[in-house]
């Protein structure tokens, strides 16, 4: 019997814990776990990992103690804690776990990266993230936009403001939208890393009414006038009669292709 | 002779005393404007006041032509839902506070002023919602300008400067008439020119700089006029004036407020 | 494929069945019946062309029909689009022309016509009663050569059938050669050639307008040929 392996990955905004996390989750050969603490029930990444790997369990934070008595032969476990966590403290100090920290080349090998390095049993390479200017700690804003679909030229204005520092200063955005043609964008941003990256999500269109999935936003920075950008992600937003159209048109479109498709 | 052409106001004013000083500068002999004296910016009046002070012959914009009419523009012409709820509000705010006699001398604004083979627009001889974009099909642009029996259009409402020379066109025609019989024949146009005078107050090439062209006459010369000024002062005045501060972050960078059409041969169907 | 293209019926329901006989008489079958505007007019009963518009015989093709000219009048009329006064049908035909068509269509008529495509597009080939610049957009063989070639780039098909005109014409287009350079504040783009191949714009003909002969237009899709056809009926056609 293998044992079975708890990894807790940390580091700074942006500097590339999931896409680290990711490499392993394909694997066929094991139960793939994995927990965002201090996120909550619901989470961009949690979220995320669960539309990407669908054999991949995902869990709230609440039901760590249970899945951990729980867990099958061969089982690997990832938490990925946010940079807000205290990894010093417990039950994070005491859990038996390898610990990974993911930091921007350069800070990777510094001796000043003092926490991390002090916590950590390996430091591991990460995207060239912008270290944070402020001394202060970022704040964390994040809003949940399940159902919400969007008109995506807003989206991508949205996007270029909220990322061009508009409504405060941006670490990190990511998000989960829904389109009008039922497709789910997974939106990363992370400052110092160049542009804005849209990938589309492997899940089915959704098109009959308002997505009944999660969506949302998690916006890392200082100074964040989260009125203002709570009001923008709204008028952003379609209302029901231009959801229903939009729908109907790409479900003809749809039918349309499949016609042509048994025709030929 | 030297004109000088500008476009696109929008209501910023140091914009215009900026754009002013140095078509002085230029020693241009008259100076054209093709319309959008307000809209989003935080001084309409004053933009208005001024060109007419100076009796610069101006042709009506979407925005001049929305505030007279009521909000106009369709749907269409806004790129994003975003776009056109910013726009609503600087509609609302601007209608609001401008004077009566500047409402009365927009709606005098004609859509197009011509002297000798020059002719002035907002948007297209068609439109004042058409976006004459550089990567227009060349033959479509070329109607624009023959369309109007003129050898140099000027247009703006793009916000971004731009002189496009359409050279040796060559377009034959063959017709089939029953009971007339086929007949061919071949149409060459001489050099043909559409300058786009960018836009003095709410520039979209990436700088705040304020844009204007000035034409030369004699020899055809276009030269594409880029002006610094001071856009804190404009944007600490749509702060001030209680218009979105998104307005002031995207002026800064030289991004129009509302952005333009991606169609550049849509037309409002009203 | 081969189509029927037809206009400018304009309530003239003899003509109509005069063409639908001719279409019927063809060699080679007509697999489509576009009626492209102007179903609608002075010249006959409106209501009975619209029913037979409406409900085809057994056998007989099912007409797509769009909006034209005249249905837009009828729009005026009933506050649905435009100005209620219906300025331009007054300055062609009067307060009285007005009238009658007020009075020669029924509101259920109108609403009908309002369910009606502006056009169809169909094998790169546009079909629309005048242009996409508008219902009113009248192309003609006179037509500067640069307009007609700006209303194919707009309709982006290689054939625009339309009926404003009335008249039964093709004009090939053919876009030869334009050299374009652009400047902007940044940079000198390289020239551009933008020769095209050649394009045609089709007038269709009228169907109901000329009293005695009627003209519409059928079109092979396959071997992208135009042939119009000019049918006499009622008293002009022989010896009354």
């Amino acid at each position: 019997m293998n044992p079975t392996t708890i990894i807790a990955v940390a580091g700074p905004p942006g500097s590339g814990k999931t896409t680290w996390i990711r490499q392993f989750l394909a694997s066929k050969n094991l139960t793939a776990f994995y927990c965002c603490p201090g996120m909550g029930e619901e989470s961009v990444d949690l979220a995320r990992i669960g539309y990407c790997y669908p054999s991949v369990q995902v869990f709230p934070e609440e039901k760590t103690p249970e899945v951990l008595s729980n867990l099958p032969d061969r089982a690997l476990v990832f938490l990925e804690l946010g940079f807000h966590i205290d990894v010093t403290a417990p039950p994070l100090s005491t859990l038996p776990c390898r610990r990974v920290a993911v930091l921007p080349p350069g800070l990777e090998n510094s001796p000043q990266s003092s926490e991390w390095h002090e916590w950590a049993d390996e430091v591991v390479a990460g995207s060239e993230v912008a270290p944070p200017k402020s001394e202060e700690m970022p704040e964390v804003w994040r809003t949940v936009l399940s159902g919400r679909v969007f008109d995506a030229p807003s989206l991508d204005e949205i996007s270029i403001e909220l990322t061009g520092d508009a409504y405060g200063k941006v670490q990190r955005m990511k998000g989960i939208f829904e389109l009008p043609d039922g497709k789910a964008f997974y939106v990363d941003f992370a400052a110092g890393l160049s542009g804005i990256e849209y990938t589309e999500l492997p899940i089915s269109r959704w098109l009959n009414g308002r997505p009944d999935r999660f969506s949302g936003i998690e916006v890392t920075g200082w100074n964040l006038d989260k009125k203002t950008i709570a009001d923008t992600l709204l008028g952003s937003c379609l209302p029901d009669s231009a959801i229903a159209s939009y729908q109907e048109q790409y479900k003809a479109m749809l039918a349309n292709e499949l016609e042509e498709i048994a025709q030929s | 002779m030297k004109l000088a052409v500008i476009s696109c106001i929008h209501g910023n004013y140091e914009a215009l005393n900026a754009v002013l000083s140095d078509i002085d500068d230029c020693k241009a002999d008259e100076i054209y404007c093709l319309g959008d004296l307000v809209g989003y910016g935080p001084h309409p009046n004053a933009v208005v006041e001024m060109i007419r002070s100076l009796d610069i012959p101006t042709s009506q914009g979407c925005w001049d032509e929305d505030i007279v009419e009521g909000l106009n523009a369709c749907e269409c012409s806004y790129p994003s839902q975003l776009a056109e709820q910013r726009g609503r509000l600087a509609h609302e705010w601007t209608n609001e506070v401008i004077h009566p006699e500047v409402r009365e001398y927009l709606a005098t604004l004609p859509m197009t002023l011509k002297k000798d083979n020059l002719c002035f627009v907002h948007g297209s001889p068609n439109s004042e919602h058409e976006y004459l974009l550089p990567s227009m099909d060349g033959f479509a642009a070329l109607e624009r300008v023959m369309s109007v029996d003129a050898d140099v259009l000027f247009c703006g409402h793009t916000h971004v400067p731009y002189v496009r020379n359409l050279e040796e066109a060559t377009l034959a025609v063959r017709v089939k008439e029953p009971g007339k019989g086929e007949r061919a024949t071949q149409l060459e146009t001489p050099v043909k020119k559409i300058i786009n005078a960018g836009s003095v107050g709410e520039p979209r090439h990436g700088r705040p700089n304020a844009t204007y062209v000035i034409y030369d006459t004699d020899t055809m010369q276009v030269e594409l006029r880029e002006v610094p000024y001071d856009y804190k002062l404009t944007c600490e005045a749509i702060i001030d004036k209680g218009l979105p501060p998104i307005f002031a972050w995207r002026l800064a960078r030289g991004m129009e407020f509302a952005e333009r059409a991606d169609d550049p041969d849509h037309v409002c169907q009203r | 494929m081969r189509w029927a293209i037809l206009s400018g019926i304009e309530g003239n329901l003899p003509a109509y069945e005069a063409v639908l006989e001719d279409i019927k008489r063809q060699r080679e079958k007509v697999d489509e019946l576009f009626v492209i505007g102007d179903s609608v007019g002075l010249q006959g009963d409106n209501e009975a062309t619209i029913k037979r518009l409406r409900a085809p015989k057994p056998g007989e093709l099912n007409p797509q029909v769009c909006i034209g000219w005249w249905e837009e009048q009828c729009f005026c009329l009933h506050g649905l689009s435009g100005l209620p006064d219906a300025p331009e049908l007054v300055a062609k035909h009067g307060v009285e022309g007005a009238e009658a068509l007020w009075k020669s269509v029924s509101r259920e008529s109108v609403a009908w016509m309002r369910s009606c495509h502006f056009g169809f597009f169909e094998s790169g080939c546009l079909l629309i009663h005048g242009s996409t610049m508008g219902y009113a957009d009248e192309l003609t063989p006179e037509t500067p050569a640069i307009q007609l070639c700006d209303r194919l780039i707009r309709a982006d098909a290689n054939a625009l059938f339309c009926g404003r005109s009335g008249r039964t014409f093709e004009c090939w287009v053919t876009p030869e050669k334009l050299r374009s350079t652009v400047t902007t504040l940044d940079e000198v783009q390289e020239p551009k050639e933008q020769g095209k191949t050649p394009r045609r714009v089709v007038g269709v003909g009228s169907v109901g307008h000329e009293p005695g002969q009627a003209s519409y237009a059928l079109y092979d899709s396959v071997g992208d040929e135009v042939t119009f056809r000019t049918v006499a009926y009622g008293r002009s056609k022989g010896f009354g």
